[in-house]
This record gives structure tokens, sequence and C-alpha cells, in this order.
């Protein structure tokens, strides 16, 4: 025997424990989805029970399904296959451990929180400072975990699979932190720095990059260490796959603004975000081609092999999703699309399909090695397979036609030249029965999830009395070494195409992160920092100013019941959309809007213009009971804003941190609370004066009316005078 | 002076050419280094690595060094 061997063993209860979480918070947020997409077919769901209601079990369903589920699924995958491309166990079991716990703590955080209605109101970036503190911490010390066990590593080369992961938990680190700067307004409660314009550029470079970094980078690096495994052959081509790592980090940080289409976001920055995204297009089939062929002369083990199954249709859907992703950033496919259920749609391809699917084969071909036994049963295996794909082509058929209905008949105009469907419910009842055909598509799909957690448990049952860890070794890497001596070419150029640069940089883990850092940095800047930057991008209108002190506290009310969520407060530069709302949105109206409430899905009408359309008591009706005014609408009744009275001595310290952020306040700077309670006195003496309740002077919804009473009128206000670069 | 102005008025407008030969630059280098002919036995051995859990695929040893 060598004496130079090193004996190791792979660490693989980490792994184990991972994999009951993906499942177990698969489950949940699956169900929670569910739940919800019952809900808008059938809104007396919630119950009546405010945190059972729509906007606020939203941000818990994607969060869940991304950050818990495919977070898990990735950290299993990647526990399992670091170790073993890198031949050595993790760097420090502890850290593990930490970060095992530490997620899962975070999980039951935002679990008890976002029902409660503790939320920062950007999507998928919900989760208030305390817990993005814990995200960063815990994030941190899973990079120090996985850098140190590249460190550590007996492989000289670093498999493509951890280049992919590697750009993932650097650029998850940077989006999370920039995107979720803010000032703290109490234990559960801040405000994001940026305000309007930037803050909606901030929040979708972020989203769309969580998409990419979090769902898509990841699950890559899956596919590329778990389809060689699971098909026994290796990948299709090596250098394809270098490619397509590098052009998908080059081009994927630039996409964010296509979410921002025809908003008040400059045209420039939108434009940028369309050919990017339209880009994405070549690495993403790159990457689709190169998992499928694969497969090339092994379709035999397609059929026998539920694992293969589930892999081939989850890049199938990856390929899918990435075709549409490119189509919907086209601006004028967007102005469809964007606000329907069409991007609903899209995202549950990508989600279910992609994500969902790879995680399961993924899932079975892990089972009977971690547990050390066999698969319970393949049967079920495969049933769950075809309950999945039946389900997911039932929810997304039926949710394509949703949001193109709903889109068609947003813009359709009758031969007098009016719109033709000119209140928004009919556009909503039609609907329905899409809404019922996708809760069956998502049951389906849930069906199949709660037998692949059976078949987990009984695989778990058969388990060995104790886990068979074999001693593995091999060399450690040699310090002295040097590269092949392979003859030097003459010649500058041919030395070049050699490309001994960039071999050495890929097996220099830090070079090479720091390139990758430089890539996903450069592409920010470069994108972001104009809007902030050049004042012409954001002209200031006169007549905007501030809330009121209660205003202020309505539209935090608005923010904790997820009206967002339904509700965009955004009308584009489109005939259909001024003629049915109003004057389009300008960047200088939302300069103090801290966070911004864009909203990016009409479930109801936009509010941009809402103020001044309908009387006070109409709004107290309307929050009460929606079905009394609107028969057929499907939005959440709110009758608890009738009761719970408002803290007005709360209020000054939301006016102190907006006037931190530069939101010139003034007088209210001393006393909000009294301001907000004249306010308050006089709504409430209108709504009683107009046969309304008489004890609604103190209660939460006469903010909230306050609130949606002041949307989009400072536009139109007396004084109103727009001026580029005025103060 | 702001630095909001001076930003505006430093004419950023060239920028985009510049970042598109970067882009195309980077691009290009990323084609050879990933295609260079020399390279066909480095990759089919980095190809393999997921394959096998035991046996490190790249060097591990100065070169001559048996082992």
């Amino acid at each position: 025997m060598n004496p130079q061997l090193e004996s190791y063993r792979y660490d693989d209860a980490i792994v184990r424990k991972f994999l009951w979480a993906t499942f177990a918070w698969g489950l949940i947020g699956m169900t929670v989805g569910l739940l919800i997409a019952l809900q808008l077919a059938y809104p007396a769901l919630n119950l009546g029970i405010p945190w059972l209601s729509f906007g606020r079990l939203r941000p818990l369903h994607t969060n869940a399904v991304i950050f818990a589920f495919a977070g898990n699924a990735f950290f299993t995958g990647a526990y399992y296959s670091s170790q073993r491309l890198l031949k050595t166990r993790m760097f420090s079991d502890a850290l593990s451990k930490f970060h095992f716990y530490g997620w899962q703590f975070i999980i039951v955080c935002a679990a008890l929180t976002l029902p409660l209605g503790f939320t920062q109101a950007k999507e998928y970036a919900e989760l208030e400072w305390p817990i993005d503190i814990m995200i960063a911490v815990v994030w941190v010390v899973f990079a120090i975990n996985f850098f140190g066990t590249i460190a550590k590593r007996r492989e000289r080369h670093l498999y493509v699979a951890l280049w992919f992961y590697i750009a993932s938990i650097v650029t998850v680190a940077i989006l999370h932190i920039f995107n979720n700067l803010s000032i703290p307004a109490g234990p559960l409660k801040s405000y994001s720095i940026y305000a309007g314009v930037q803050d909606a550029f901030m929040q979708w470079w972020y989203g769309h990059n969580a998409v990419a970094f979090f769902l898509t980078t990841p699950f890559l690096g899956l596919m590329y260490y778990f389809m060689p495994k699971a098909a026994d052959r290796p990948i299709f081509s090596y250098r394809l796959s270098i490619l397509h790592f590098w052009t998908i980090v080059f081009l994927y940080i630039w996409a964010g603004p296509h979410h921002l289409h025809y908003t008040a976001l400059p045209e420039w920055a939108s434009t940028l975000g369309m050919i990017f995204s339209i880009m994405l297009w070549m690495p993403s089939w790159g990457g689709m081609i190169n998992g499928l062929l694969t497969l090339r002369g092994a379709w035999r083990k397609v059929v026998e092999d539920p694992v293969l199954k589930f892999f081939v249709v989850a890049v199938t859907a990856y390929g899918m999703s990435t075709f549409e992703g490119p189509m919907l950033s086209i601006k004028s496919v967007n102005a469809l699309a964007h606000y329907t259920d069409w991007i609903i749609a899209h995202v549950h391809t990508g989600a279910l399909g992609w994500n969902g699917l790879l995680t399961f084969g993924m899932t079975y071909w892990l089972a009977p090695r971690l547990f050390q036994t066999r698969l319970h049963s393949q049967k079920m295996a495969e049933v769950h397979f075809w309950l999945a794909t039946f389900g997911i082509i039932l929810y997304v058929t039926a949710i394509y036609s949703a949001g193109l209905t709903q889109g068609l008949m947003w813009r359709a105009y009758d031969s007098t030249g009016r719109l033709e469907y000119p209140a928004f419910i009919e556009t909503v009842a039609r609907l329905m029965p899409m809404y019922w055909l996708r809760a069956v598509g998502g049951s389906l799909y849930l069906a199949g999830m709660v037998l692949f957690g059976y078949n987990l448990v009984r695989t778990w049952m058969t388990r060995p009395a104790t886990y068979d860890e074999p001693v593995i070794q091999a060399a450690p890497l040699s310090k002295d070494y040097r590269d092949h001596a392979a003859p030097r070419p003459a010649g500058a150029l041919a030395r070049f195409m050699q490309a001994a640069w960039h071999r050495t940089w890929e097996r220099l883990p830090l070079t090479f992160t720091v390139m990758v850092t430089l890539a996903v940095l450069v592409a920010s800047l470069f994108e972001i920092i104009p809007t902030f930057l050049i004042r012409s991008n954001v002209p200031t209108i006169a007549s905007v100013k501030p809330y009121t002190p209660l205003e202020l506290a309505g539209r935090d009310i608005y923010i904790r019941e997820g009206c967002f969520n339904c509700h965009s407060q955004m009308i584009r530069p489109l005939r259909y959309e001024t003629d049915r709302y109003g004057e389009y949105s300008k960047p200088g109206e939302f300069v103090y809007d801290h966070p911004f409430l864009w909203g990016s899905r009409r479930i109801g009408p936009d509010l941009a213009r809402e103020g001044g359309k309908y009387p006070d008591l109409w709004h107290v009706r309307h929050m009460r009971q929606p079905r009394d005014i609107e028969p057929k609408s499907i939005m959440p009744s709110y009758p608890w804003m009738l009761t719970n009275t408002l803290d007005f001595n709360g209020i000054q310290r939301k006016v102190d941190v907006m006037a931190m952020l530069g939101v010139p306040y003034g007088g209210a700077l001393t006393n909000a609370p009294a301001m907000a309670r004249a306010q308050a006195e006089s709504i409430g003496a209108a709504i009683a004066a107009t046969g309304g309740p008489s004890d609604l002077a103190d209660k939460e919804i006469v903010a909230l009316v306050a609130y949606l009473q002041r949307l989009g009128r400072d536009i139109s206000a007396p004084a109103a005078v727009t001026a580029a670069g005025a103060p | 002076m702001r630095l909001s102005e001076i930003m505006s008025h430093a004419g950023l407008s060239g920028y985009a050419e510049v970042a598109l030969v970067i882009f195309l630059v980077a691009f290009l280098l990323i084609l050879v280094a990933v295609f260079a002919p020399s390279r066909k036995r480095e990759f089919d051995a980095a190809s393999r690595m997921p394959l096998d859990d035991v046996h490190p695929q790249s060097p591990r040893q100065p070169p001559g060094d048996a082992s």
C-alpha cells in the first residue's frame, strides 16, 4: 500500500437529513399552493381567518417551494455530489449541521411570520430583516463549508457541476444582501432603502436572478452530476457544459428588467433586459440538449428506470420554460402576458417540471444508496411519475388558457371603439373553470408527492441497523504539482490556443470564484447604477408629496395583508390600460414609495389611480364583504379591519424611518400621531355621515381608506408642474 | 456638485459599445479555451469524474511520479 494515501469517509448522514427536509417542506409548500389555488376558485375557503387569506399565504407558498423545497433539494444533491467529486469529506461536520439546522429554523420563522403579515412586500424577498440576517449568516456558513471542502480536495480539476454550485453560492449572497438593504422600523418591520423605480429595479434584478441562481444554476449542477450517474455514462459534451456555464453566468444577470416592461422603468433598461433574455435562448437550449443527448444509445433504460423518466421530463421542462422565458421577455408578447396567469403557468412549468421532477428523480436515485437498501417500490415511483406529469400538463394548460383569455379580454375593443369588457370582474369570472381545472392538476401533483413520501418512508424502514461507511483512500494533491510538460508549440498564437491559462484557473477555485463574481458584479453595476445616478431617468414631479402619517399607516396595512399580490399599482402606457384605469404611471410618482408596490399580477384591477374613484363608505363595505358589492368577486373579505384598533402611537416611528430615508416629512416629524388622529376623525365622520358605521375613526380600516383614496391623485393636484431635474 | 449631476454629464452613452466589445472578447476567449483541440483528453477525463466515487480522475502527482 502506498504510504502517501489518506483515508476518509463520506458524510451521508447530512445528505439524509436534507433529503427528509426536502420532502417535508415540499409537501407543506405544495399543500399551501393547493389551498390558495382553491381559494381563487372559492374565496370563502379562507374561513374568514386573517392568516389563511390569499395575500398572506401566497408568499408562504412561493417561499416554501423555492427556498425550503428546492433549496433543501439543492443542498441534498450538493452535499452528496461535492464530497464525491472532490474525493473528500465535507470541510466540517459541525458547519454542515449548523447549515442544516439554521436553514430549517429560518424556514420555520418564515412559516410563522408570513401568515402573520410580517413582510417586506418584495416578491421572494418577503422575509423581514431579522430573518434576512439569519439567512445571510447561514449562507456564509454554507459557503465556508463548501469552499473549505474544495480547499482540502484530492481531485485537482473541479468538475463542471461544482462551477454551477460556486456561481450559485456567490451570486445568491450578493443578490440577497443588496435587495434586502432596509432600515428597521420595529422588530419585524422595515422599509427598503430604495424607493419607487429604483426599488423595483433592485427587486427584479434580485427576483429574476433568484430564479437564475437558486432554481436554475444549482439544479443544472445537479443535472450535470446525477444525469451521468443515473445513465451510467458521461455527459454528452463536457465542452458544451463549460460553454453553457459561462454564457449562463454572463447573460442571466442582465435579464431582470424584462419583468418591468412598459412600467415606469426607463426604456433603455427594459430593452437591455429583453435583449439579454433573448440571448439566453442559446445557452439554455445548449444545456438541455447536452442533458438529453447524454442518454443517446441508452433510451432503452428510460423505459425501465423511473429515475431517468423523471430526468428526461425535467430537462424537457427546462427546455420549454427557457424557450418561453425569452419569448415572454419580448415587449409585444409581454404586453399581452404581463399581469396575467400566463406568467403563473410559465413559472409552474419551471418549478413543477424542472425543479420538482429533477428533485424526485435525484431522490429516487439517492434513496436506495443513502438508506443502503432497495427502493421499496419501483412501480410506485412510476405511478408518481405519471401523476406528476399529468398534473403539470393539466395545471399549465388550464392556466395558459386563463392567462390568454384574460389578457385578450383586457385589450378587446368593440366596434364602437370602447372597451368590450369595461367591468374587470367579467374578465375574472371567465377564468373560474380554468381555476378549478388547475386545482385538479395541482391535486394530482400533490398526490404524487404523498406517494413519494410513502415510498421513501417504506424504503427507510428496511435500512440496515447501522449504515456501512466505507473507508476510501486517495492521495492528497501534491503541492509541487506542475502541469503536463506538453510540447511547447512554436508561435504565440499556437501557444495561446493551447489554452493553458484557462486550464490553470479551472484548478484555482479562488481565482475562479473571483472571475464569476466579477462577471456578476460588473453586469449588475453597468445595468443598475445609471438608474440611481443619472437624474433624467426619474424626472421629479413637483405636486407629488409624501403620504400623510395616516396614509403611511394604511399603506402598511395594505402591505401586511399582501394586497400587492393581486393588485398592481402601475398603469402601462397602452391605450387599453389608460382607457380602463386612467393616466399612465410616471416614474416621478413613486419617489416616496419605500418599498415600491407595483405588483406583478392582476387578479384584481390595478389600483394606481384608485383614489377618489369611490366614496369612503364604498371601501368600508367592500373590505368587509366584497361580494356585497360585486357578487362574483373573488377577493377575500377583511372584516377584521373594521374591528382592529389602529396603533396611532406607532406611526411616529414609521415617519421617523421614512424621514431617515430622505422623505421630506416636515411637521409630521414631531406630531405624526396627532395628525393621523385628526385625519382619521374626519374620515370616520364622513363615513358616518354617509350612513356607515359611526365607530370607525380609530380602526384600521380608516387608515387603509385614507391610503386608497390618496393613490394616484398627486399628479392631477392643482400645482402639477412636471419638470425633469426639478428639486 | 452632486454625484448624480457629474454622472449625468459624463457622457456614458458610449459605454454600451465598450461593454459589447468586452463581452465579445470574453466570449471568444472562452470559445478558444473550450474548443482547443489539445484539451480533448483532459475533458474526457473530467467528464468521467461523476462516475467514479473512489478514484480521482485528474493528475494528483507531479509528472513522472508513478503511483
